[in-house]
């Protein structure tokens, strides 16, 4: 089973290129509000949906700290543990805001993760087709949406 | 444990496609309840037939249970699945060792640890089955009078079976060999992180725009070591003391890899 | 940057050849302090080359000659060169393939000194 997987088709070649180069052993791509658009080597979807949920909490926790200091926002996050690392860092694109979340090994480093993600940055931006027509959002979609989500990244 | 057990498999009853039956199986597994470890694991495998994880756990299960043909049928099965997959060659490396199989152990444990370079559990145990594999001095003498033992790769090259190697693109020693100041054979190992090393020496020309990379010479504090890239993907290590100028190491490695290029290509005639 | 670590990284990248020096932190691989000319990525570099250097110390290391104390990786179009620095860092150079290397690694060692 190929253990990277996307509910949108575009990200998935990027992603698991950069999954290579970066030497990552977890990776999220989510919204701001912590929906999931690919993801890398979980298991479990509960897994996902804290990680997602928190990854959003922590970058809209920083971003606006920035503010209240009248910074702008912080471009990425980087913690060290004993052994492994989490990176966190979110992009624009055509399709708004992106974030990614990454958990890395000690085979990899902070260094070779930031590099690689710079090329996955430019990558997904020239892949990114356009957003599809707004429609107005019921709760019964979201619900359904967020199943669909799951089922595809845990096929 | 037994709490995370329960909440494991209220999950499991929650959302039966849930992968959380990897770390069940686990934790049954280690405590001993092998009954409900292979239940579970089973289960699992149907529910998640191309999963290699859920063919490793399996496996694991039948080991501890003692059946080791249905578990070398399901990490063979894992391989399929995820050819690079380190649980399925440290297991496969076990089993092998166990029929007393050493060098197709090795093959596995060596794709292992060029794999995960940092598992240790894959290094402890190449060392255990390469001592393991170490014929006795006996044995050689033996092997040499009835002429079983090929002319090897770097024949009459001055330190060929302990300081010149010649690596596969996976880590695998393909020819020479390596020893370590206290004359341990540490082949395996140095030639699994040296795959690893020349990948990202190849990455890291690539990416400086360096062109393509030709050689890497280290100097430490009691030698030098030497690599280059005889063929595309081959890789070649020489060992020398401190006292050897480097230049020498040099001239010496294009000799040791015209011989390996020649040496390849019989072989694959 | 410290003045005298700048100091140290110009005094090396006045070999000739030498495109640039740069303090690399091991774990990491990220850039502690440069002295680069335009164009060399940097980040490109210090990730790299610390990457590079930590697997050839396994295997220098498990070879039995303990860790490297000078890398040279010699390409078609140039040199990646470095040498351990102060506390866990690496002092990184990249040249051109017509780099005198002796020199270049006797600055370099030279720099390390200075930077204490």
């Amino acid at each position: 089973m190929k253990s990277t997987r996307a509910i949108e088709p575009w990200v998935l070649e990027p992603l698991e290129r950069f999954v290579v180069e970066a030497g990552a052993r977890l990776t999220l791509v989510m919204t701001p509000s912590g929906q999931v658009i690919a993801q890398h080597g979980f298991a479990r979807a509960v897994d996902v949906m804290a990680a997602a949920a928190l990854g959003a909490g922590i970058i809209a926790s920083t971003s606006e700290l920035a503010r209240m200091l009248e910074q702008a926002p912080f471009s990425a996050l980087n913690q060290k543990g004993e052994s492994h690392g989490i990176f966190l860092s979110g992009f624009d694109s055509v399709r708004g805001q992106m974030l990614v979340l990454v958990v890395y090994g000690a085979e990899s480093s902070v260094g070779l993760v930031q590099l690689f993600f710079e090329e996955l940055v430019e990558e997904l931006r020239a892949a990114a087709p356009p957003p599809p027509e707004h429609r107005a959002v019921l709760a019964a979609d979201f619900e359904r949406d967020l199943n669909e989500s799951l089922a595809t990244l845990f096929r | 444990m037994v709490a995370d057990i329960k909440a494991m498999t209220a999950e499991m009853a929650r959302d039966p496609d849930s992968l959380v039956f990897l770390q069940l199986g686990e934790a049954l597994r280690v405590l001993g309840n092998l009954d409900a470890a292979v239940k579970v694991a089973m289960a699992g495998c149907e529910r998640h037939s191309d999963h290699a994880d859920a063919h490793d756990l399996l496996a694991r299960v039948f080991v501890d249970a003692g059946n080791f043909d249905a578990a070398h049928e399901e990490w063979e099965r894992a391989l399929q699945l995820e050819e690079r997959h380190v649980g399925a060659h440290k297991g496969m490396g076990f089993l092998l060792y166990r029929l007393d199989e050493l060098d197709s152990a090795l093959d596995h444990l060596e794709t292992a640890l060029a794999t995960d370079p940092t598992d240790e559990s894959v290094v402890q145990a190449l060392r255990t089955v390469r001592a393991a594999a170490e014929p006795s001095e006996a044995d050689i003498t033996a092997a040499r009078a009835s002429g079983e033992i090929r002319a090897d790769v770097f024949a009459g090259f001055d330190g060929a079976e302990e300081g010149i190697l010649l690596v596969d693109g996976q880590g695998r020693v393909l020819g020479g060999g390596v020893r370590n100041a206290s004359g341990e054979d540490v082949a395996a190992e140095v030639a699994a992180y040296l795959a690893g090393a020349a990948q990202e020496a190849e990455r890291a020309a690539r990416l400086l725009e360096l062109g393509v990379w030709r050689a890497i010479a280290v100097e430490a504090p009691d030698g030098h070591l030497h690599v280059s890239q005889p063929r595309q993907g081959t890789f070649l290590l020489i060992k020398r003391d401190r006292a050897v100028p480097p230049g020498r190491v040099a001239l010496l490695a294009q000799r040791a890899a015209a011989a390996a290029r020649t040496w390849l290509q019989a072989e694959e005639r | 940057m410290t003045s005298r670590i700048g100091r140290a990284l110009d005094g090396v990248t006045r070999v000739r050849g030498l495109q640039g020096a740069m303090l690399v932190s091991l774990d990491d691989g990220l850039v502690v302090a440069d002295a680069l000319m335009e164009g060399v990525r940097g980040n490109a570099m210090a990730a790299l080359a610390a990457s590079l250097a930590n697997r050839l110390s396994l295997a220098s290391a498990s070879s039995g000659i303990g860790a490297p104390q000078f890398l040279h990786l010699q390409a078609d179009h140039g040199v990646l060169l470095a040498v351990p620095g102060p506390e866990v860092t690496l002092l990184v150079c990249v040249g051109g393939a017509d780099v005198n290397v002796g020199l270049a690694r006797l600055e370099m060692l030279r720099a390390v000194e200075k930077m204490g």
